[in-house]
Protein backbone atom coordinates (compact mmCIF):
# COMPACT_ATOMS: atom_id res chain seq x y z
CA UNK A 1 0.00 0.00 0.00
CA UNK A 2 2.39 3.11 0.83
CA UNK A 3 4.88 1.20 -0.37
CA UNK A 4 7.61 2.94 -2.47
CA UNK A 5 9.34 0.67 -4.10
CA UNK A 6 10.92 2.90 -7.51
CA UNK A 7 14.35 3.05 -6.63
CA UNK A 8 14.21 6.01 -9.79
CA UNK A 9 11.49 7.40 -10.52
CA UNK A 10 11.18 6.79 -14.08
CA UNK A 11 8.56 9.26 -15.70
CA UNK A 12 7.93 7.03 -18.55
CA UNK A 13 8.04 3.85 -17.20
CA UNK A 14 9.14 2.28 -20.02
CA UNK A 15 12.71 1.48 -18.74
CA UNK A 16 13.48 -2.18 -17.30
CA UNK A 17 11.88 -2.79 -14.23
CA UNK A 18 14.07 -3.22 -11.02
CA UNK A 19 12.63 -7.23 -9.98
CA UNK A 20 11.74 -6.91 -6.31
CA UNK A 21 10.90 -9.44 -3.57
CA UNK A 22 7.49 -10.11 -2.73
CA UNK A 23 6.33 -8.74 0.47
CA UNK A 24 3.17 -8.75 2.45
CA UNK A 25 1.36 -6.52 5.11
CA UNK A 26 1.64 -7.96 8.88
CA UNK A 27 -1.29 -7.47 10.75
CA UNK A 28 -0.10 -5.05 13.95
CA UNK A 29 -1.49 -3.71 17.36
CA UNK A 30 -0.88 -0.42 17.78
CA UNK A 31 -0.88 1.01 21.70
CA UNK A 32 0.33 4.32 24.20
CA UNK A 33 0.75 4.93 27.00
CA UNK A 34 1.82 8.98 28.21
CA UNK A 35 5.61 7.24 27.87
CA UNK A 36 5.65 5.66 24.40
CA UNK A 37 3.83 4.14 21.58
CA UNK A 38 4.38 0.09 21.48
CA UNK A 39 3.83 -1.92 18.33
CA UNK A 40 3.25 -5.30 17.93
CA UNK A 41 3.64 -7.01 14.49
CA UNK A 42 3.24 -10.69 13.43
CA UNK A 43 5.77 -11.76 11.52
CA UNK A 44 6.50 -15.82 11.97
CA UNK A 45 9.91 -17.41 10.23
CA UNK A 46 12.06 -13.48 10.42
CA UNK A 47 14.63 -13.57 12.52
CA UNK A 48 16.85 -10.75 14.26
CA UNK A 49 19.89 -10.36 11.44
CA UNK A 50 16.76 -9.92 8.80
CA UNK A 51 14.84 -7.05 10.24
CA UNK A 52 15.06 -3.54 9.38
CA UNK A 53 13.44 -0.18 11.27
CA UNK A 54 13.52 3.06 10.22
CA UNK A 55 12.22 6.48 10.97
CA UNK A 56 12.53 9.27 7.60
CA UNK A 57 10.64 12.31 7.69
CA UNK A 58 7.78 11.09 9.90
CA UNK A 59 7.29 7.67 8.08
CA UNK A 60 8.49 4.34 10.13
CA UNK A 61 9.05 1.54 7.59
CA UNK A 62 9.21 -2.03 9.30
CA UNK A 63 10.98 -4.84 6.70
CA UNK A 64 11.26 -8.40 8.27
CA UNK A 65 12.81 -9.99 5.44
CA UNK A 66 12.41 -14.11 5.78
CA UNK A 67 14.88 -16.61 4.33
CA UNK A 68 13.47 -20.05 4.82
CA UNK A 69 14.57 -22.82 2.70
CA UNK A 70 11.83 -25.35 1.78
CA UNK A 71 12.64 -28.57 3.28
CA UNK A 72 11.20 -30.58 0.32
CA UNK A 73 9.07 -30.17 -2.97
CA UNK A 74 6.33 -28.40 -1.96
CA UNK A 75 2.94 -30.88 -2.18
CA UNK A 76 0.41 -28.26 -1.08
CA UNK A 77 0.65 -24.22 -0.20
CA UNK A 78 -1.79 -21.98 1.77
CA UNK A 79 0.38 -19.30 2.19
CA UNK A 80 3.51 -17.50 0.75
CA UNK A 81 7.28 -17.28 2.05
CA UNK A 82 7.55 -13.75 1.74
CA UNK A 83 9.33 -10.48 3.33
CA UNK A 84 7.07 -8.33 5.48
CA UNK A 85 6.50 -4.59 4.62
CA UNK A 86 4.46 -2.10 6.15
CA UNK A 87 4.97 1.91 6.32
CA UNK A 88 3.05 3.81 9.13
CA UNK A 89 3.34 7.57 9.46
CA UNK A 90 4.62 8.73 13.05
CA UNK A 91 3.76 11.51 15.01
CA UNK A 92 6.25 14.36 15.70
CA UNK A 93 7.81 13.57 18.80
CA UNK A 94 9.69 10.20 18.56
CA UNK A 95 13.09 10.02 19.15
CA UNK A 96 14.47 8.15 16.36
CA UNK A 97 17.71 6.77 18.35
CA UNK A 98 15.69 5.72 21.00
CA UNK A 99 13.55 3.19 18.87
CA UNK A 100 13.51 0.02 20.56
CA UNK A 101 13.06 -3.65 18.88
CA UNK A 102 12.43 -6.88 19.87
CA UNK A 103 12.03 -10.09 18.47
CA UNK A 104 10.36 -12.84 20.13
CA UNK A 105 8.49 -16.09 18.95
CA UNK A 106 7.72 -14.43 15.63
CA UNK A 107 6.29 -11.35 17.05
CA UNK A 108 8.09 -8.17 16.97
CA UNK A 109 7.84 -5.50 19.77
CA UNK A 110 9.10 -2.28 19.41
CA UNK A 111 8.78 0.38 21.58
CA UNK A 112 8.84 4.16 20.32
CA UNK A 113 9.45 6.32 22.78
CA UNK A 114 8.53 9.80 22.62
CA UNK A 115 10.74 13.08 23.76
CA UNK A 116 10.49 15.14 26.95
CA UNK A 117 8.79 17.99 24.88
CA UNK A 118 5.72 15.92 23.97
CA UNK A 119 4.80 14.33 27.47
CA UNK A 120 2.18 15.59 28.92
CA UNK A 121 2.88 18.01 32.15
CA UNK A 122 0.88 18.86 34.69
CA UNK A 123 0.93 22.60 35.81
CA UNK A 124 1.06 23.34 39.24
CA UNK A 125 -1.17 26.37 40.46
CA UNK A 126 0.46 28.47 42.63
CA UNK A 127 -1.32 30.31 45.31
CA UNK A 128 -2.12 34.03 44.48
CA UNK B 1 -14.34 -30.55 9.85
CA UNK B 2 -11.69 -32.36 7.46
CA UNK B 3 -10.41 -30.26 4.61
CA UNK B 4 -7.97 -31.56 1.91
CA UNK B 5 -4.91 -30.02 0.69
CA UNK B 6 -5.82 -28.01 -2.83
CA UNK B 7 -5.60 -25.12 -4.47
CA UNK B 8 -8.75 -23.73 -3.25
CA UNK B 9 -7.17 -23.00 0.00
CA UNK B 10 -4.54 -21.68 -1.33
CA UNK B 11 -7.10 -18.57 -3.62
CA UNK B 12 -8.70 -18.23 -0.18
CA UNK B 13 -5.64 -17.49 0.98
CA UNK B 14 -5.23 -14.33 -0.97
CA UNK B 15 -8.64 -13.61 -0.80
CA UNK B 16 -8.06 -12.73 3.08
CA UNK B 17 -5.21 -11.31 2.40
CA UNK B 18 -7.03 -9.24 0.19
CA UNK B 19 -9.74 -8.70 2.53
CA UNK B 20 -7.05 -7.39 5.29
CA UNK B 21 -5.92 -4.89 3.03
CA UNK B 22 -9.40 -3.52 1.85
CA UNK B 23 -10.46 -3.45 5.59
CA UNK B 24 -7.23 -0.95 5.99
CA UNK B 25 -8.41 1.33 3.25
CA UNK B 26 -11.66 1.81 4.97
CA UNK B 27 -9.86 2.29 8.63
CA UNK B 28 -7.63 4.67 6.97
CA UNK B 29 -10.83 6.65 5.36
CA UNK B 30 -13.06 6.31 8.58
CA UNK B 31 -11.78 5.60 11.67
CA UNK B 32 -15.24 4.88 12.96
CA UNK B 33 -14.61 1.41 11.00
CA UNK B 34 -12.55 -0.15 12.99
CA UNK B 35 -15.08 -0.24 15.89
CA UNK B 36 -17.07 -2.66 13.94
CA UNK B 37 -16.67 -5.89 15.07
CA UNK B 38 -16.79 -7.34 11.60
CA UNK B 39 -13.28 -6.02 11.02
CA UNK B 40 -11.86 -6.83 14.63
CA UNK B 41 -10.63 -10.38 13.46
CA UNK B 42 -8.57 -10.09 11.04
CA UNK B 43 -8.34 -13.97 10.71
CA UNK B 44 -11.04 -16.27 10.06
CA UNK B 45 -9.95 -19.47 13.11
CA UNK B 46 -11.49 -22.08 11.01
CA UNK B 47 -8.49 -21.54 8.35
CA UNK B 48 -6.11 -20.73 10.77
CA UNK B 49 -2.87 -21.20 10.73
CA UNK B 50 -2.53 -21.49 7.59
CA UNK B 51 -0.43 -24.45 6.47
CA UNK B 52 2.25 -25.41 3.98
CA UNK B 53 2.99 -28.96 3.18
CA UNK B 54 6.58 -30.38 1.98
CA UNK B 55 7.25 -33.60 0.71
CA UNK B 56 11.21 -34.63 1.74
CA UNK B 57 11.38 -37.88 0.16
CA UNK B 58 11.32 -40.20 3.73
CA UNK B 59 9.04 -37.89 5.67
CA UNK B 60 6.66 -35.20 4.86
CA UNK B 61 7.12 -31.63 6.52
CA UNK B 62 4.17 -29.39 7.87
CA UNK B 63 5.10 -25.63 8.26
CA UNK B 64 2.38 -23.25 9.27
CA UNK B 65 2.81 -19.63 10.87
CA UNK B 66 1.75 -19.45 14.73
CA UNK B 67 3.31 -16.33 15.42
CA UNK B 68 3.27 -15.58 19.36
CA UNK B 69 2.87 -19.03 20.45
CA UNK B 70 4.89 -21.43 22.17
CA UNK B 71 5.34 -24.99 22.32
CA UNK B 72 2.70 -24.85 25.45
CA UNK B 73 -0.38 -23.12 23.55
CA UNK B 74 -0.34 -25.89 20.33
CA UNK B 75 -1.21 -29.43 19.98
CA UNK B 76 -0.82 -31.56 17.54
CA UNK B 77 -2.14 -35.15 17.46
CA UNK B 78 -1.91 -37.61 15.03
CA UNK B 79 -4.46 -40.51 13.73
CA UNK B 80 -5.22 -42.72 10.68
CA UNK B 81 -5.46 -40.82 8.07
CA UNK B 82 -4.49 -37.01 9.11
CA UNK B 83 -3.10 -34.67 11.49
CA UNK B 84 -4.74 -32.15 13.78
CA UNK B 85 -3.44 -28.77 15.23
CA UNK B 86 -5.49 -26.77 18.12
CA UNK B 87 -4.90 -24.62 20.88
CA UNK B 88 -5.38 -20.81 21.58
CA UNK B 89 -4.06 -17.63 20.97
CA UNK B 90 -4.12 -15.34 23.39
CA UNK B 91 -3.55 -11.59 22.62
CA UNK B 92 -4.16 -9.08 25.81
CA UNK B 93 -3.38 -5.58 25.61
CA UNK B 94 -0.38 -4.57 27.85
CA UNK B 95 -1.10 -2.86 30.97
CA UNK B 96 -1.67 1.03 31.14
CA UNK B 97 -1.87 1.05 27.58
CA UNK B 98 -4.79 2.78 25.30
CA UNK B 99 -5.07 0.73 21.88
CA UNK B 100 -4.58 3.01 18.48
CA UNK B 101 -5.14 -0.39 16.14
CA UNK B 102 -5.64 -4.25 16.96
CA UNK B 103 -5.38 -6.52 13.47
CA UNK B 104 -3.63 -9.31 15.65
CA UNK B 105 -6.90 -11.63 17.42
CA UNK B 106 -7.13 -13.63 20.36
CA UNK B 107 -9.19 -16.92 19.17
CA UNK B 108 -8.66 -20.60 19.48
CA UNK B 109 -8.31 -23.15 16.36
CA UNK B 110 -8.36 -26.64 15.39
CA UNK B 111 -7.64 -27.61 12.43
CA UNK B 112 -7.68 -30.88 10.64
CA UNK B 113 -5.97 -32.17 7.86
CA UNK B 114 -5.72 -35.22 5.71
CA UNK B 115 -2.34 -36.36 4.49
CA UNK B 116 -1.62 -37.68 1.39
CA UNK B 117 -0.13 -40.74 2.71
CA UNK B 118 0.40 -42.92 5.74
CA UNK B 119 2.99 -41.94 8.53
CA UNK B 120 4.63 -43.18 11.30
CA UNK B 121 3.21 -42.32 14.40
CA UNK B 122 6.34 -43.44 16.66
CA UNK B 123 8.26 -41.16 14.51
CA UNK B 124 6.48 -37.58 14.43
CA UNK B 125 8.18 -34.60 15.56
CA UNK B 126 7.04 -30.97 16.04
CA UNK B 127 8.84 -27.96 17.21
CA UNK B 128 8.12 -24.10 17.37
CA UNK B 129 10.65 -21.66 16.61
CA UNK B 130 10.58 -17.97 15.22
CA UNK B 131 6.84 -18.32 15.59
CA UNK B 132 6.55 -21.11 13.12
CA UNK B 133 5.52 -24.01 14.04
CA UNK B 134 7.40 -27.44 12.09
CA UNK B 135 5.89 -30.85 12.16
CA UNK B 136 8.45 -33.69 10.69
CA UNK B 137 5.58 -37.12 10.06
CA UNK B 138 7.86 -40.31 9.29
CA UNK B 139 5.96 -41.67 5.78
CA UNK B 140 4.87 -45.19 6.57
CA UNK B 141 7.42 -48.17 5.37
CA UNK B 142 4.78 -48.77 2.59
CA UNK B 143 4.76 -45.29 1.65
CA UNK B 144 8.38 -44.67 1.05
CA UNK B 145 10.57 -43.71 -2.42
CA UNK B 146 11.75 -47.23 -2.63
CA UNK B 147 14.77 -47.41 -5.84
CA UNK B 148 14.10 -49.75 -8.52
CA UNK B 149 17.33 -51.23 -9.91
CA UNK B 150 17.53 -51.22 -13.50
CA UNK B 151 18.95 -54.42 -14.46
CA UNK B 152 20.68 -55.24 -17.55
CA UNK B 153 20.27 -58.15 -19.99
Amino acid sequence: MANQTDLVNHSNGRIEAVQQREATAPVVDVYENVDELLLLVDVPGATNDGIEVQLDKGQLTILAKRREDAPGSLLAAEYRVCDYLRVFSVPQGIDPAKIDAQLSGGVLRLRLPKSESVKPRRIEVRQG
Amino acid sequence: MFSRFGDTSRDFALLDEFRRRLDRVWEDMDPSWSASPSSSSSHSSASWPRVNLYDAGSNLVLKADVPGLSEKDINVTLNESGVSISGARKVSAPEGYSAHRQERASFSFSRSLTLPCKVNPEQTQASVKNGVLTVSLAKAPEAQPRQIAVQAH
